[in-house]
């Protein structure tokens, strides 16, 4: 499947801004699953400085400066990502190693999967609150297998949450969140990888996009789509699997991954500081479509 | 007489306690010979002559300004250093130990640096958990791959280090971050050298100036396309900082302006000053910002000590940060139980010096051994929190504290690491007039010399308040000592003062030879100028008006009422202590004028009182301490403490008040006599006269406004003009100029058109338009800039103005004098705004876009 993805970012500034300094994670990387033919990206005004680089995860990273005067600043990046089905096989022998017997192994020390174990601290966004370990529970019963708890989790947070946009922020934490049961794709990702890490297990965070698709006989509308977000678990020998509890189901062709990261901070699409006289809106829109061969 | 007899008087009260290793005493009682030499002098000076110097040093250090700041602190801003006078001495053969073993360490940590932010082979190969780098907040994957031009990574390196009892030295710290110290280690030995220079005598002990030498090669050695005489500036997080003391003291030592985050910018991913003249490139940065603080877009996002983009300079290859960024990786003790193997595998060598035993509880055998021996063992977190205390002493806790601590280990082992407690060895110090054993710890500083390191010949060395207190920590109240590397036999004796003169006659930075001046520093100049000359005008016309009301009291005639009256308001006015004698209930206040002018002179609370300025005019004096001369520090400290004792005494008569503005006054007005003589850049004197000027024309308006503009009958108006002039250090000049009887229109000829009296309006704005046209241009060349416009407007109505004209009265005011003097203040008044918009450049602040 072919996707052509446009994401548009605008800052309309209270007042005028000398100078911004900015980092985009908006350019989707390669994976096992998906090829990012091309990517263009529009930036206006015109930046000074502009430089492109891959971040210690591997995502793909564009810095960019902005030294004169501008009351507005717009950032759009439009491109076009090859989407491989899933194979039936990825659940192999693996998939049915029991949880502790996983962690049995990170710990060890005898393994070579040093990069996974970066996702088990928890982080920031991830704080393991004694309410999340309690919510985690329920999912980890003894001798299951990893696969089936966090799976177990994405459908008990589908469950339990009400997803419901405005209600928290980026900065709300997740003691807010459990106390409210409602929320958005990064809350509820966040919720899940504080779970998993709170059982001592690796799991990251995904930042990309969902295709919608509109109603049988209705013609999609642009802009509808959204960022999205979900999480992956690390099994060793198997890699890592995707669970998205907001939709409560295992991503398949529709979800188009931007990048990842220990939790959102390591893969915010945009962030910026400016030298300006006051504050500023942001307006977001993305559009998902798929082109027909 | 021998050395042992001469110094047993006042060894009387000194005895190793057999507990400790005791670095005077061997085991047979007797001084280990490095020492023997060193009692010998101390002797012949006598312990009563070496308390008085005791005395000196503490008033040296109090006078150069030597704090080191506490947090929090609820006694004040700035803790004198305290330097214990009998030195830590180490003698030629460990030193060469101690030297081999830290170049060793500091060389394996610049691999390991090296390594985790490059290849990671150590991890792969498994000499190193992940855990302990990925888990650890000084990593910083943002740095990944970045590798600053030069041999070295780390470029400097601090350990701390202490004797066990067995007699061997142990690493007890490593610090990588921005090591602190070397500033008042040389602080230390300059003080020494200068009150104890007979100490010194016999005795070989080794200079520090090959580690500053070094130091200045290295920041050179690193710089981008390896420019010959690169701009190096140091980092500071500012004035509030507990070690701003050393920031500004190596700024001045080693030449390299002191600047904090906002004095800098990222523009076409290089790094530049923002300076009174525009932007100067920076090439290498000396910071003393921890490394997540320094660029609040890709590392910690509220801060604001840091530059915008810096990281991505850094990235494009366009400055270099010394320590890089990411460097506090290393201060980690969960590196410690892994460094043996490392060694061997990179460097092929077993550590010359050891490491306190270390356990890192990720690993589950070291987790069973740290939960099984808790009680006898220090735990600590892989890395330092900044808000709470990082070590635990495991005997020290209840059964309750013992069970929580290991509920948190076992849920994050990864986290902790427990050391094995080590008792540091005493050492002779001065406690209280008597040598008496304290344990210490020396800190001893590397640097890179690009070949391989140099470490310093000495260091610091710290002291517990306590005999057999395990913490040392300047923040709990440890005391300094200098630290001797010496060799025992008797040598030439050393010129101290010549070595530091050495070092500091190096070339200076160009910044600082006078072509340009940080932005951030010119302001608060700027700032300096105008507060000293607001005290010193406050103080002056306080001091009239009081010896007035003394008077007035004395004479108890109703015929004075109306002239005090009017004094007290234009004092209320002159100093902006609103309502004051122009509130509501003035009258009543007139009554008794002592309680509001007490409140006016000592209030620290009171916004435009005395003391609020005096410690507004000490802060921005603080924030540019690296420019002011040791004899302008010590009249700045003498001042700030005398001003506090007679805050105290508020009780005290009338006289009490007025000898205390007379203090003052003397002070302030040789505040301001010796920068004129000691301030090298021209353009630094340049900010502080202009702010001078600027206040001394404004408070003589508002003065001339407050006391000329109502027509009085002539006997009062006769006293005010009288007390104008004697507050102004005019009314001699006057007598001696017009022979005659006050009278406005002369008064006002004296005042404002007199070029020749240097309290004159016409003179302060002469001055005033000559400083403003020899700032930077911001406009094109033919063009008035804003402020030269406005000097030249205030300027010329002056000129243009007449004596007489201006006393022509109208109804009950002089209404002409009155709108001129309006028109004059509007005029200057915007001047300092306008500077700073085009100079200062603060008018923007820092936001995050999320």
């Amino acid at each position: 499947m072919l996707y052509k993805i446009i994401h548009k970012t605008v800052y309309a500034y209270s007042g005028p801004v000398s100078l911004c300094h900015n980092i985009a994670r908006l350019v989707p990387r390669d994976t096992a699953r998906q090829h990012c033919r091309h990517a263009r990206i529009l930036i206006d005004p015109y930046p000074e400085v502009l430089t492109e680089y891959e971040d210690f995860f591997g995502n793909k990273v564009m810095y960019f400066a902005i030294q004169r005067e501008h009351r507005d600043l717009r950032v759009t990046v439009l491109s076009e990502i090859e989407k491989m089905a899933r194979s039936g096989t990825e659940i192999n022998l693996y998939g049915h190693v029991a949880w502790e017997e996983v962690r049995r192994q990170l710990v060890s020390q005898s393994h070579t999967f040093t990069d996974a174990v970066q996702y088990i601290a928890e982080t920031p966004m991830t704080t393991v609150i004694p309410e999340v370990a309690a919510y985690a529970q329920a999912s980890f019963i003894p001798g299951r297998s990893f696969y089936e708890a966090a799976h177990d989790l994405m459908q008990r947070i589908y469950r339990d949450f009400k997803f419901q946009p405005g209600f928290t922020t980026i900065s709300t934490p997740l003691s807010e969140l459990m106390k409210g049961r409602r929320g958005v794709c990064q809350d509820f990702a966040h919720l899940a990888i504080a779970c998993i890490r709170a059982m001592g297990l690796p799991a990251r965070y995904m930042s990309g996009y969902l295709e919608t698709l509109p109603p049988p006989g209705v013609e999609k509308l642009s802009g509808v789509d959204a960022s999205h977000a979900w999480f992956a678990i690390f099994i060793p020998d198997m890699g890592w699997m995707e669970f998205d509890p907001t939709n409560n189901q295992v991503p398949g062709e529709q979800h188009i991954a931007i990048g990842w990261g220990r939790d959102y901070a390591d893969i915010a699409p945009m962030k910026g500081v400016i030298l300006s006289s006051g504050t500023h809106q942001l307006g977001v829109s993305v559009d998902v479509r798929r082109v027909h061969a | 007489m021998t050395a042992t007899t001469q110094s047993g008087s006042f060894l009387q009260h000194y005895s190793g306690t057999g507990a400790f290793y005791d670095e005077l005493l061997g085991a047979d009682g007797q001084l280990r010979p490095h020492w023997q030499t060193f009692f010998q002098s101390f002797g012949k000076l006598g312990l009563s002559e070496v308390l008085s110097r005791n005395q000196d040093v503490l008033r040296l250090l109090k006078e150069n300004g030597v704090t080191y700041n506490i947090y929090s602190d609820p006694t004040g801003f700035n803790r004198p250093w305290s330097l214990d006078l009998i030195p830590f001495l180490i003698n030629r053969e460990e030193w060469q130990t101690i030297e081999s073993g830290l170049v060793q360490r500091v060389t394996l940590l610049d691999l390991v640096l090296k390594d985790i932010y490059g290849e990671q082979k150590l991890i792969k190969n498994r000499l190193l958990p992940a855990e302990l780098v990925y888990n650890h907040p000084g990593f910083l994957r943002q740095c990944m791959g970045i590798r600053q031009p030069g041999k070295h990574s780390l470029i400097f390196y601090a350990a701390d280090i202490g004797r066990s009892t067995d007699g061997r030295m142990w690493i007890v710290n490593d610090r990588t971050q921005a090591p602190s110290g070397s500033g008042y280690a040389l602080e230390n030995r300059m003080a020494m050298a200068r009150i104890l220079p007979e100490l010194f005598s016999g005795l070989k002990v080794r200079r520090l100036s090959g580690y500053f030498n070094a130091l200045r090669n290295a920041l050179t050695e690193i710089a981008p396309s390896r420019k010959e005489t690169p701009r190096i500036v140091i980092l500071t997080p500012g004035p509030g900082n507990e070690t701003y003391f050393e920031h500004s003291y190596l700024s001045s030592f080693l030449g390299f302006t002191l600047v904090q985050g906002n004095d800098l910018m990222v523009k076409d991913n290089f790094v530049w000053l923002k300076t009174l003249g525009g932007l100067e490139r920076v090439d290498v940065i000396l910071r003393r910002v921890d490394d997540i603080y320094c660029d609040p877009l890709e590392l910690k996002e509220d801060s604001q000590l840091g530059v915008p983009g810096l990281l991505h300079a850094v990235r494009a290859g366009n400055v270099s940060i010394a320590n890089p960024l990411g460097s506090s990786i290393l201060e980690n003790p969960g590196l410690m139980p892994f460094m043996e193997n490392i060694a061997r595998h990179l460097l092929g060598e077993e550590l010359i010096l050891p490491t306190v035993a270390s356990w890192w509880c990720g690993q589950p055998k070291e987790m069973d051994y740290v939960l099984e021996h808790i009680s006898s063992l220090v735990v600590k977190r892989i890395y330092r929190n900044p808000t709470t205390s990082t070590s635990i002493d495991g005997g020290t806790l209840s059964s309750k504290q013992v069970q929580e601590l290991k509920l948190q280990i076992k849920a994050h082992p990864w986290l902790y690491v427990a050391q094995e407690k080590i008792h540091f060895s005493s050492t002779p110090s001065l406690v209280d007039g008597k040598i008496e054993p304290r344990n210490a710890l020396f800190r001893n500083f590397l640097v890179s010399n690009n070949e391989g390191y140099t470490a310093m010949a000495g260091g610091l060395t710290r002291t517990t308040a306590d005999l057999g207190a395990f913490i040392i920590s300047n923040q709990l109240g440890g005391v300094s000592k200098d630290a001797w590397i010496i060799s025992p036999e008797p040598g030439r004796v050393l010129n101290v003062h010549k070595d530091l003169e050495k070092t500091s006659a190096l070339p200076m930075d160009p910044v600082r030879a006078g072509a340009a001046l940080p932005s951030h520093t010119a302001e608060n100049l700027f700032w300096v100028g105008r507060y000293a000359e607001r005290i010193l005008g406050n103080a002056r016309f306080l001091r009239t008006v009081m010896q007035l009301v003394v008077e007035g009291n004395r004479r108890q005639s109703e015929d004075e009422l109306p002239s005090e009256e009017c004094l007290l308001q234009a004092l209320t006015c002159y100093t902006y202590t609103y309502p004051g004698f122009l509130a509501d209930d003035a009258r009543q206040k007139m009554q008794d004028p002592w309680k509001e002018l007490t409140d006016v002179l000592f209030n620290e609370k009171r916004t435009g009182g005395l003391s609020q300025n005096l410690s507004l005019f000490n802060r921005a004096v603080y924030a540019v301490r690296d420019h002011w001369s040791a004899d302008t520090w010590r009249v700045v400290r003498g001042m700030e403490e005398r001003w506090a004792a007679a805050i105290v005494s508020t009780q005290g008569g009338h006289l009490r008040k007025l000898h205390a503005l007379d203090d003052l006054i003397t002070s302030m007005v040789a505040f301001i006599g010796l920068n004129r003589e000691s301030i090298s850049r021209e353009q630094g004197w340049i900010m502080l006269d202009t702010g001078r000027k600027i206040e001394q024309s404004l408070l003589l308006i508002t003065l001339l406004r407050a006391t000329m503009v109502y027509r009085f009958d002539d006997q009062v108006a006769y006293e005010l003009q009288e007390a104008v002039l004697s507050s102004h250090e005019s009314l001699v000049n006057y007598r001696y100029k017009y022979r005659a009887h006050l009278q406005l229109p002369l008064v006002l000829d004296l005042m404002l058109f007199d070029p020749n009296n240097p309290r004159s309006l016409v003179y302060q704005l002469d001055r005033l338009k000559a400083y403003l046209s020899n700032l930077p241009r911001t406009g094109a060349p033919h063009q008035l800039s804003e402020h030269e416009r406005l000097i030249l407007e205030a300027y010329t109505m002056l000129k243009l103005s007449d004596k007489d004209q201006l006393s022509l009265p109208g109804g009950s005011e002089n209404s002409a004098l009155d709108a001129f003097l309006s028109k004059m203040y509007s005029l200057l008044v915007a001047i300092p705004d306008v500077i700073s918009k085009n100079y200062f450049k603060h008018a923007q602040a820092q936001f995050q876009q999320a």
